[in-house]
């Protein structure tokens, strides 16, 4: 690390704004971050970051609970392999000890009731060139109250692949800190693949080392109501965060993901690229990419994209990429959204060369996904991911309907 | 040796005057080895035959049938006409993204033929076939119709035709929208599919040029919802002349006499 860099940021008359922009106070000045539950408004519909999300669902994660401690976490090899003590440690430690609540503040309701509800962390430490997927396994215990936190530590130079799958049922909180040391290569995946009962919250609060890079990527495949905020920022010169995520929405599911990418040091690179289909009456999906690039971040490279495949009537996508930019020195901040309806024209094309309706969805729905799937470079996920879309694209007619009566 | 035997076929439309019937009676056969030229005033249903034989939801089968060697097709899903051996080349063909050309052409030969092609001679075959419809083998990349010109994607019909290997082919103006040279390779296309299959062929035109390159045996203008006078290719000669005013029902206007 150099300093030969210099920061100038823009000096302007407090009087007249607009004429130096970078003066204003950004989103992020104004936004609460606090351990306090009580210093936030209980979530309502009124306020905008919780305007797209069925609040009456989620009521149970907005005060403090006792957690029922029946959710398990299981750290091994993805490949069953032994894991090398001296590269990957896990061990526990008390809320609010070190190495806990120093990765970022929660930033709303439901991250700081996790955090006031929880009393022991689960951290996993990752150290030098690691060349198995690790693979965290979190089981739910069923659908009373729970919370868990995970702590993610890798070290400078560290290389890794960390798989956190989530399955069973479950009514988690679930709060997670990532770390990444300078120089390391990190990814991290994951998976929701909650059973059609099970509701979860997440906030995932993640420090970037300097010229590190971490492909950070989401899958929400099950659960019936599932919400995610994963908050970031960059702790030096020359990082590299690039943020995928893949959705399915079934009928009368609510899948929510918000990803918010600061730029505050120089020379940075974020990419974020989600992409969901929709299945069924009621389905609903929300994205919100936030983006913030500081006066401090000049040479700054960022993009973002959300698309969605609507497979049937009746499905909701809602997108909405918001930009702040506060420095004009930087290399782009692009964004893209789109909600596509799977088109009538196509099936017939397919199905008229011979190629049935359901093989027909499955050809599209494959091909929109396949290139991200592909990019989270990890083929025994990948090869699952896609055998999983596979499989909820078979589903028969009568075992769907018997998931939204039974799912709500 | 098949039949397809379109048999007192009406089939409407839901518009939004209400439903609108488009086949009033129709009436064909088509043997293996057969070209049938179907020609007529732009209206007249052709392509509403087209696509209601191939199951296009749009099309409401009022009465008739559809028999290929018996069995009624308008009874199947599009797929399964698909198997039964029909093939409609669409005038416009469908652009599917993210589904690559080299995918679904193996998906669907290995569904009409009920297994998978044999890796070996079918990456031959299919490199054989784009090479003789003049197409650039870059073109099995990239996904279905998606950015292909209009010739590319009448070569990409073709292509299909050729590989799939149906009993009858419906080209619904598969010559539209073609110069000269992309005419002539994918009517050779159409030929060769002809003779190495005994391809019974519908041919559905408003023209006569695409006449030149796949000679029809069986010459047929259609004209309000039915076929209204069958005759030799020497037929076709003669609408080139006359164009189509004297088929028109009374009381419509004149303006889709023959370009």
């Amino acid at each position: 690390m150099t300093d030969k860099a210099e920061i100038r940021i823009p000096q302007g008359s407090v009087e007249d704004p607009y004429a130096a922009p970078a003066r204003m106070p950004s989103s992020a000045d104004r936004s609460i971050r606090s351990y306090d539950p009580d210093d936030y408004a209980t979530p309502t519909r009124r306020q905008d970051d919780w305007r797209f999300t069925p609040v009456e669902r989620l009521e149970e994660f907005f005060r403090p609970f006792e957690p029922s401690g029946k959710t398990a976490l299981t750290v091994s090899a993805m490949d069953g392999g032994p894991l090398d003590p001296a590269q990957v440690s896990v061990s526990s430690v008390e809320m609010g000890q070190a190495p806990t609540g120093t990765v970022l503040k929660p930033n709303d309701k439901v991250s700081a009731v996790e955090w006031a509800s929880n009393s022991r962390a689960h951290v996993i430490e990752l150290r030098g060139e690691i060349s198995r997927p690790v693979l965290v396994k979190v089981e739910g215990g069923g659908l009373e109250l729970d919370a868990i936190h995970l702590v993610i530590l890798a070290d400078e130079r560290a290389h890794a692949d960390l798989v956190v799958e989530h399955g069973g049922d479950a009514r988690l909180a679930e709060g997670v800190e990532i770390r990444t040391g300078a120089d390391s290569h990190i990814s991290t995946t994951f998976i929701q693949e909650w059973g059609p009962t099970s509701k979860e919250v997440a906030n995932h609060r993640i420090h970037l080392g300097a010229g590190a890079s971490l492909r950070h990527s989401v899958v929400t495949l099950g659960g019936d109501v599932v919400r995610m905020r994963m908050d970031q920022e960059f702790g030096g010169e020359g990082g590299d965060l690039n943020m995928l995520g893949i959705y399915f929405v079934d009928p009368g599911q609510h899948m929510e993901h918000r990803t918010m990418v600061v730029h505050n040091h120089p020379n940075c690179r974020s990419r974020v690229v989600y992409k969901g289909a929709l299945d069924g009456p009621g389905a609903h999906s929300t994205w919100v990419g936030n983006a913030l690039i500081r006066p401090t971040a000049p040479g700054t490279d960022s993009y973002e994209l959300n698309r969605n495949l609507v497979l049937t009537p009746g499905a909701v996508a809602d997108s909405e990429p918001n930009l702040e930019i506060e420095n004009g020195d930087i290399i782009g901040a692009g964004h893209a959204s789109s909600v596509g309806r799977f088109e009538e024209e196509e099936l017939f094309y397919l199905e008229s060369r011979g190629i049935p309706e359901q093989e027909a969805r499955k050809l599209v729905v494959r091909g929109f996904f396949g290139e991200l799937v592909e990019e989270i470079g990890i083929p025994a996920v990948s090869g699952h991911l896609m055998d999983v879309i596979d499989r909820r694209l078979s589903k028969g007619e009568s075992e769907e309907m018997k998931h939204v009566l039974e799912g709500n | 040796m098949s039949t397809l035997e379109i048999k007192d076929l009406h089939v409407s439309v839901e518009t939004k005057e209400g439903r609108k019937q488009i086949l009033k009676g129709a009436n064909l056969t088509v043997n293996s080895g057969e070209t049938h030229a179907i020609m007529g005033p732009n209206g007249s249903g052709k392509s509403t035959l087209a696509y209601t034989l191939a199951g296009h939801p749009k099309y409401l089968v009022d009465s008739g049938q559809a028999l290929l060697d018996g069995e009624d097709i308008l009874r199947m899903t599009p797929d399964e006409r698909a198997k039964a051996g029909l093939f409609l080349a669409m005038q416009y063909p469908v652009e599917v993204s993210g589904v690559s050309m080299t995918n679904f052409l193996r998906t669907a030969k290995t569904e009409i033929d009920g297994k998978a092609p044999a890796i070996r001679t079918w990456s031959k075959e299919l490199g054989q076939a784009m090479k003789n419809l003049r197409m650039d083998p870059k073109f099995a990349q990239r996904s279905v119709n998606e950015g292909f010109s209009g010739g590319e994607k009448k070569r990409a019909e073709v292509l299909q035709l050729e590989l799939l290997r149906p009993k009858f082919a419906i080209l619904d103006e598969t010559d539209s929208g073609l110069d000269v040279d992309a005419l002539r390779v994918v009517s050779e296309g159409v030929n060769r599919a002809k003779e190495n299959t005994a391809l019974g062929i519908l041919m559905v035109t408003h023209y006569t040029r695409i006449l030149r390159y796949i000679k029809p045996d069986i010459v047929h203008v259609f004209s309000d919802g039915r076929f209204v006078k069958t005759g030799g290719p020497e037929l076709a000669d003669e609408l080139e002349e006359t164009g189509y005013d004297q088929y028109l029902p009374e009381g419509s206007d004149s303006e889709s006499a023959l370009a």
